[in-house]
């Protein structure tokens, strides 16, 4: 049985009907067409399906849709501002740090958060950032160095 | 300094952009108006006869479309790898899309299809199948005794494939030998962990023609694969290149269920039908395969090889698959010709059982048997006090030396030395200390592992498809498309051809797109693996950017009144060699060519020559001159924790011939994420069964654990030697499995130079340090 | 995998109403907070049978008060929160949840909380080692008034716990020792993002001369179905002048009290071998901090 609830993501408001157990990766991928979050195991071990909730970077493969009343959830679709790229984003594309990247749209909201919580990281605390995200195309060494390098550019 | 104005450069990769603003080109992410969704149902048994399927109560279910048994598809076994004919001789033609005869656990036995996700599954519990079950051995040298339970009929002991390789005469040289080491090295079942998980789209249409969408990197392969499992012309399914996947790694290199099963269900409902695996799924349905090396060499006081006895047993599971040739691999190119050894034997099995089915992985057999043979001569360099970098260069090859495997060809770049020597000196070789010398409980260590062999491609290799095509069109802007159907799997394929078709034209990188192509359109290309596709793909797309110059240069000669031998392309402009004041734009040449055959103008019609006239194309499909090789070593520095056994990577250096650097950064991202592959396969990564059931024990990220951002080394540092290949496309070579075949044995090492003991199985736990260490 | 038999998604806004609604659909309802733990037995397939869910992060527990002779966290406190919390910072007492706190990557620290990684009852989990160390007490809810289980009492067996029907965690408190003292957690893990081969928690109160008044000794990780309190340790400890050749002889005595298992990620042996390390290795770091 079906039941609508009103979920912003990136500043707006969409009504959608859900079941009551979908996990917000379901809303966004399957209900709203929002692609960008990506499903890579479903049970949070891999971190392609970050989100920020509030700010805070969850697994939105382990997270109720029906929890999610009045709070605001940022995805990569929400990112890019007037066609400008994230620092993050720029940052991500200057350093070479995209390789498959199918893990990219995770990992940036994960950096998201750590920038707006901590904005000159030292190496440990940008990997630590980012450990709950898996990469096996790039050994996160360019990943490391786009972080850096959007936490310079501020 | 090079006169390239692009290769060389980092340039900003074309896919880029698209993926840090949500990718949506991903496989994954398509979709086809009233597409149905397929979940496959699949044995819980490691090894049974099907008695019996029901599927009645399946089929009633609301919302369910079709249902399918081994009695739907075809029979007539071929082998799934893509880089070869469906009956190719040299492969073991076992496998059919679903069979009466269950032989290791997660076989799919029927699938289903339905108007969502969740009914698909809730109908697969509606499926009532009668087992009856067999005796499964899941140990491959069990398997290859008598009274083993028996996998296939053909299959004596079970073995599926027993080449042999001999050269000189071993018992002599055993007997010249003045020391003989012997060991037995093994190596475990590991997971490519590519992140977008195996996924496609089937439609058909009402001539019964498919077409498909699917995360793999062989778009010409599906279609052959597709085809002989439909019993269907080839000219009958048309894939759609993606425009780039999630990762691929040699995963996807074989024709999985999910494809043919979702195609016979769309021509069965005359819908779209979409399959994706559970992470779950895609963890049971490619491996790198477990080798088993037993390895003998005999040297000489100076460390000369007299004689090498090898003798490798590979479990390849259920189904020979790719089984059939990683065992060739790691034969010629991972043990036996790497080392120049005039007296040896190599014996390869390739074993079945009933543990799951084994794909293609990055390495391809050569880091199972780098591992063998560089922990070994790391013993053998160790008990004789002998230079070890000496001794690599002494039981090598070199430059200018007739190529080992390739009748006809030769090492015409090879600079393994200088890659031990720059390597060397950038970690402090020279300054290691002893073995086990260490003081302290946290000990510190320096290993190395070389490979001396490698590939570009699969110039040379029996049944191995090797040859590209692509067709290049200028645009009246003086932009440039390309089509290729070559696979963008992460590793840069988009950016190298690129940068060959840019360099070539002499254009800006950015004016120069990848466009859609698929099976329909684009020439043949064969797959994103064994290191090709610079090598292969970009000398396709080179002599079709020149043969869109020489196009050019037609149409120009016309318009400029010149010969069209005289012409040159600079920075976007047709001109006279040597005369700068007759250069015209190629826009202004291509408008020509493109622009009705008589323009009405101010001053009347102005008419244009046939020679002008029409589309500036170019197009070339061809098979690359060789396979040279590329060769690498890497230093490792560990930390091992002597009370915990826990292993910490300090700091890697590597060194590689590459014939040319392409893209320096991209480059260094293939030698790290090489490293994370390397590192997890040495370290931490095992795929465990139940030894009964044969049902996956580590079939999540929880259990089956990679390396994360925190485990990685701080430093890796990349030396590119740029050789310039003769044969390759501006100079270049390959890159990317020798990154991953070398890191595990170059650990191993390490860690040996830390505690002074030796761990010959892989993956190296903290447990086995333990063991080796006599705390446990 | 996902939760087919779920007919209703509550978000309670007091506590009367938890109850109502647990005693309302019995074995059929869960609490959940954050969602980690639930969604990590969902992908077993652990918990098919479920019809309702009682979300409890609107009921206003997450806080971190200091009190006198307790400190109170709320059910629903996160881990982010607790971390970030003053009263946490740079007391000695509190190393242990310091420490445990350092482990989990940010996803799990945002969502995950006190409540529900306390009353999931995984052996595997570290925060309950850590808060076992500390003689923390669990209050439950439930129609009535609260009342306290210590958490010594409160898991019975692996994916159990001491909660009677109708009842829920609504928070844990630690009591504040009145001699000095100072607490310390290490795990062993295989990557970043890993349950517990095995872990360990100590904490330890000193007198005036330095000797070893009181301890609790706490493993976790694969030593059975629930973390196993090393009282050879605690005696080894007790009444002795607190130094490093006492830890290591303590660590070692600890290895008497478990008999821990032998799965896939790491056998009973090196688990045994593994708890005279951690013992001996958080000792000493409870010894540094009450410098």
């Amino acid at each position: 049985m079906k039941q609508i609830i009103n979920i912003d993501i990136n500043n707006e408001v969409h009504e959608v009907a859900v079941e009551k157990s979908d996990t917000l990766i379901r809303v966004l991928r399957e209900r709203l067409g929002l692609l960008a979050t990506k499903r890579g195991c479903d049970s949070g071990g891999c971190g392609c399906c970050t989100v920020l909730v509030d700010g805070q970077a969850v697994y939105s493969c382990m997270t109720f849709a029906l929890s999610l009343e009045g709070k605001k959830i940022t995805t990569v679709e929400g990112l890019r501002h007037d066609g400008k790229l994230d620092p993050i984003q720029q940052a991500f594309i200057d350093a070479d740090a995209v390789q498959c990247g199918y893990c990219t749209c995770g990992i940036m909201l994960a950096a998201r958060q750590l920038l707006n919580d901590n904005p000159h990281p030292d190496e440990e605390e940008i990997r630590k950032g980012i450990s709950g995200n898996l990469c096996r195309c790039t050994g996160y060494q360019k990943i490391v160095d786009a972080i850096k390098l959007a936490a310079a550019s501020r | 300094m090079s006169e390239l104005k692009i290769i060389g450069t980092n340039v900003t990769r074309p896919d880029a952009y698209d993926k840090v603003t949500g990718g949506k080109q991903y496989p994954v992410n398509f979709s086809l108006p009233g597409m149905l969704h397929a979940k496959i149902l699949r044995s819980p048994y490691p090894h049974a006869k099907i008695l019996s399927i029901d599927t009645s109560a399946a089929e009633k279910l609301a919302g369910v479309r079709a249902v399918l048994t081994y009695k739907d598809v075809s029979q007539r076994p071929f082998t799934p790898v893509y880089f070869v004919p469906a009956q190719a001789k040299s492969m073991v033609q076992d496998f059919v899309i679903m069979s009466d005869r269950v032989r290791w656990t997660g076989q799919p036995v029927a699938a289903v299809a339905a108007v969502t996700v969740d009914i698909a599954e809730a109908a697969l519990e509606l499926i009532d199948v009668e087992y009856e079950e067999l005796p499964a051995v899941f140990d491959a040298e069990q398997a290859m005794q008598d009274g083993a339970p028996q996998s296939w009929q053909n299959a004596t002991n079970n073995i599926a494939k027993n080449p042999t390789f001999a050269c000189g005469d071993l018992e002599a040289g055993f007997a010249a030998a003045d020391h003989i080491f012997e060991g037995v090295y093994q190596t475990q079942r590991v997971h490519t962990c590519y992140m977008e998980p195996r996924v496609c789209v089937a439609d058909s249409d009402t001539q019964g023609r498919i077409k498909i969408m699917s995360s793999m990197q062989h778009t010409f392969g599906l279609r052959e694969k597709l085809a002989f499992a439909l019993g269907i012309p080839e000219s009958h399914v048309n894939v759609i290149k993606p425009a780039y996947i999630g990762g691929g790694f040699g995963g996807k290199l074989d024709i999985g269920f999910i494809e043919p099963i979702a195609a016979l269900l769309s021509l069965k409902t005359g819908k779209p039908v979409r399959a994706e695996h559970t992470r779950g799924e895609d963890f049971i349905s490619t491996t790198r395969n477990p080798i088993k090396v037993y390895l003998k060499t005999g040297v000489k006081n100076d460390g000369t090889y007299t004689a090498r006895h090898i003798k490798s047993i590979l479990d390849c599971g259920a189904h020979a698959t790719h089984g059939s040739e990683v065992i060739m691999v790691h034969g010629l190119y991972g043990t036996f010709f790497p080392w120049k050894c005039a007296n040896q034997t190599w014996e390869g099995f390739t074993v079945y059982t009933n543990n799951m089915i084994g794909g293609g992985y990055r390495g391809y057999g050569a880091p199972q048997g780098c591992f063998a043979v560089e922990s070994q001569n790391d013993e053998i360099c160790e008990a004789l006090g002998l230079d070890p970098l000496e001794f690599r260069v002494k039981n090598t090859h070199k430059e200018g030396d007739p190529h080992p495997v390739l009748p006809g060809h030769k090492l015409n770049t090879y600079r393994l030395q200088e890659c031990l020597e720059k390597g060397a000196e950038r970690i402090g070789f020279k300054d290691r200390k002893p073995a086990g010398s260490a003081t302290g409980s946290k000990k510190h260590g320096i290993g190395f592992a070389c490979h001396p062999l490698w590939v570009s491609g699969c110039v040379g290799f029996p049944d191995i498809y090797e040859h590209s095509g692509a067709v290049v069109k200028l645009n009246r802007d003086g932009t440039a498309d390309v089509v290729t159907a070559c696979v963008d799997i992460g590793s840069g394929q988009i950016t190298m051809l690129t940068q060959v078709v840019a360099e070539e034209l002499g254009i800006a990188a950015d004016a120069v797109k990848l466009v859609y192509a698929d099976t329909d359109t684009a020439p043949f290309d064969a797959p994103t693996h064994a290191s090709r596709a610079t090598y292969s793909a970009g000398t396709a797309a080179r002599a079709a950017a020149a043969e869109a110059k020489k196009r050019l240069f037609q149409a120009a000669a016309a318009v400029m009144e010149a010969n069209a031998e005289d012409l040159v392309l600079e920075n976007g402009k047709v001109m006279v060699k040597g005369d700068s004041r007759s250069a015209v734009p190629m826009t202004e040449i291509i408008e020509r060519a493109e622009s009705p055959f008589i323009q009405m103008t101010d001053q009347g019609p102005v008419p244009t020559t046939i020679a002008e006239k029409g589309s500036i194309i170019g197009a070339a499909s061809m098979a690359p001159a060789s396979n040279p090789s590329p060769c690498a070593a890497e230093f490792v520095e560990v930390e091992v924790d002597t009370e915990t056994g826990e292993v910490k990577v300090l700091h890697v250096v590597y060194a590689h011939d590459i014939g040319r650097l392409f893209h320096p950064k991209s480059a260094e991202g293939q030698v790290e994420g090489g490293f994370q592959q390397g590192m997890g396969y040495a370290l931490m990564e095992n795929l465990l069964f139940d030894q009964e059931t044969g049902a996956c024990l580590s079939g999540d990220f929880l259990d089956y654990k990679i390396p994360t951002a925190m485990e990685m080394p701080r430093r890796i540092e990349s030396i590119f030697i740029e050789s310039i290949e003769p044969t390759g496309p501006f100079g270049a070579k390959s890159l990317s499995e020798l990154c991953t075949i070398v890191p595990a044995a170059a650990i191993a090492n390490a860690i040996y130079n830390a505690i002074g003991v030796r761990v010959r199985e892989l993956p190296i736990t903290p447990e086995k340090i333990l063991q080796a260490l006599g705390k446990l | 995998m996902t939760l087919n038999k779920l007919q209703e998604y509550y978000l309670p806004a007091d506590s009367k109403e938890v109850a109502a609604l647990l005693d309302k659909h019995k074995e059929g309802a869960m609490i959940v907070a954050g969602g980690t733990f639930i969604h990590g037995l969902i992908a077993r397939g652990l918990v098919t049978d479920i019809e309702a869910l009682i979300d409890v992060s609107r009921l206003g527990l997450n806080y971190v008060r200091k009190e006198q002779d307790q400190l109170r966290i709320g059910a629903t406190t996160t881990f982010i929160q607790l971390e970030a919390s003053a009263e946490i910072r740079d007391e000695p007492l509190y190393g242990a949840i310091r420490d445990a706190l350092e482990y989990p990557p940010p996803q799990v620290k945002n969502s995950a909380t006190i409540g529900g990684c306390v009353s999931a009852s995984c052996p595997y989990f570290d925060l309950p080692v850590s808060f076992l160390a500390l003689s923390g007490v669990v209050s439950a809810q439930g129609s009535g008034n609260s009342r306290n289980i210590p958490l010594s009492d409160f898991f019975p067996g692996v994916f159990e716990n001491a909660l009677v029907q109708g009842e829920f965690m609504n928070e844990l408190t630690i009591p504040v020792p009145s001699a000095k003292s100072a607490s310390a957690f290490l795990k062993l893990e295989t990557n970043a993002n890993d349950l517990a081969i095995l872990n360990a928690a100590v904490w330890v109160s000193v007198d005036s001369a330095g000797k070893c008044e009181q301890s609790r000794v706490f493993v976790g990780g694969g030593v059975g179905e629930v973390p196993v309190r090393a009282v050879s340790a605690e005696q080894a400890l007790q009444g002795k002048v607190f130094t490093q050749e006492l830890c290591v002889t303590a660590g070692q005595a600890a290895k008497s009290d478990v008999d821990p298992l032998s799965d896939h990620r790491a056998s009973g042996a090196y688990r045994k071998a593994m708890t005279g390390v951690l013992v001996e290795r958080a000792l000493k770091q409870t010894l540094s901090r009450l410098a």
